[in-house]
């Protein structure tokens, strides 16, 4: 987090205009790669998200099967263009631990034990980053793998809050999350209230905790809206899908 | 049986278990039923609540399922395939173990003196699942064989001549148990 003398909030309004609870524009699209099993596109403002699922398919090598349930691999790579510098390609420290944390955020809704001995792979591509582009990926992989007819209990919806100018606001964007005091990603299962990933970056009052878990969690019933409108609108329309 | 109109994604809900039978394509959480997967709603007579998928779904070899394989080891008794496809549902990878199994006993209904005689390595099959579990399969049947083979000494390509196999390139003359589709390429 760097020291910075940006005024993030000035006349009670975000530099993006928005209000202190209020989401980026999103845009779901589902199935958009041919090949995979399963895929999702995902924008949430400035982030697009792509996640593909393959599978359940056969484990390889053996020794990682689970003989009871499908292994989940999740992986999370930022494309070497999604950053204003150019990123090193390839997984670093930071795109392994959210590919962990990402894949322990789906692995409850995934009804695993109907498949074992196979794994079940997502690949989450950040084409474009501004701040939040982990809960874009589990937001996509989410849709991915209902796109992919994996059985579910159900979606996984995520999104950021934080602080900025000591206010608790939802949604940072990039240049908030720099120059704020605090980021705080969150995903959840919206029907349950479960919290299935629960990360934090710099410092909240528990006041302020409270309230930004409160606005999280509202702010992931709203985005489990869009995912639910985006599957129910591509398999309406035409008869099959796949 | 009785449709309902409307799509339903995972997580939906869709009845209690006092209502419902739980079928496919939905679980039962706490004495409620809930989707699994997106599709659309389908009662029985019965009262069994099922959602029946619009997406792909993973295929899984089932009783009955035609699968296609190749074989991958020859023993005395048995030969082991693994299992590539099953049939109708090409497009997507097995959705499970894939190592099957023929023994001896299921490869045709006539005596089999040895089984070096019905299948060669690399061979392709098709085969009828026994067993999902143990993936036992049977090549029982005129459709059911293999559908294409190489030779065993040249691997060229092995044609059909009446009941044998001859290499185009050798003129190698093999044995197998053949389905009628062999070498048409077709599945």
């Amino acid at each position: 987090m760097k020291e910075g003398k940006i005024e993030l909030i000035k006349d009670g309004a975000r530099l993006s205009g928005r209000g202190f609870e209020e989401l980026r524009p999103i845009k779901i699209e589902v199935g958009v790669l041919k090949r995979a099993d399963g895929s999702c596109y995902f924008e949430l403002g400035d982030n697009k998200a792509i996640a593909a699922v393959y599978g359940p398919r056969e484990m390889h090598p053996r020794h990682f099967q689970n003989a009871k349930r499908a292994v989940v691999k999740y992986r999370y790579n930022m494309a070497p263009f999604s950053v204003d510098d150019r990123k090193r390609p390839g997984p670093d420290r930071r795109s392994q631990e959210i590919s962990m944390v990402s894949r322990k955020a789906l692995d409850p809704v995934i009804l695993r034990e109907l498949y074992p001995k196979t794994a079940i792979e997502v690949y989450v591509e950040v084409l474009q980053s501004d701040a939040g582009t982990r809960t874009a990926g589990i937001n996509a992989a989410s849709v991915a793998l209902a796109d992919a007819g994996i059985p579910m209990r159900d979606l996984v919806s995520s999104v950021a809050i934080g602080k900025i100018d000591g206010e608790v606001v939802l949604d940072l964007d990039a240049k908030e999350d720099n120059f704020g005091e605090a980021d705080m990603p969150i995903a959840m299962v919206a029907r349950t209230n479960t919290i299935t990933l629960l990360q934090m970056d710099g410092r909240l009052k528990k006041e302020e905790f409270e309230r930004g878990l409160k606005l999280a969690m509202n702010g992931c019933r709203k985005i489990y809206e869009l995912q639910k409108a985006a599957l129910v609108e591509k398999y309406s329309k035409n008869g099959n899908g796949a | 049986m009785e449709k309902e109109e409307g799509i339903v994604v995972p997580g939906d809900f869709l009845g209690t278990s006092e209502e419902f039978t739980p079928g496919m394509g939905v679980y039962d959480e706490t004495g409620n039923i809930y989707a699994s997967v997106t599709g659309e709603i389908s009662i029985s007579d019965k009262r069994v609540i099922d959602v029946l998928p619009k997406v792909g779904t993973p295929p899984v070899p089932e009783e009955g399922d035609v699968v296609i394989g190749r074989i991958e080891d020859l023993r005395d008794a048995v030969a082991v395939v693994n299992i590539a496809r099953v049939k109708g549902k090409d497009d997507r990878d097995v959705a499970s173990s894939t190592q099957g199994i023929i023994h001896i006993s299921n490869i045709k209904s006539g005596y089999v003196s040895e089984l070096q005689r019905e299948f060669g390595y690399l061979d392709l099959v098709k085969a009828k699942v026994l067993d999902a579990k143990a993936l036992r399969l049977s090549t029982e049947g005129n459709d059911l064989g293999v559908i294409k083979a190489i030779c065993g000494k040249c691997k060229g390509d092995l044609r059909k001549k009446g009941n044998t196999l001859t290499c185009d390139t050798c003129k190698r003359v093999e044995e197998r148990k053949l389905s009628d589709d062999y070498g048409k390429g077709l599945v």
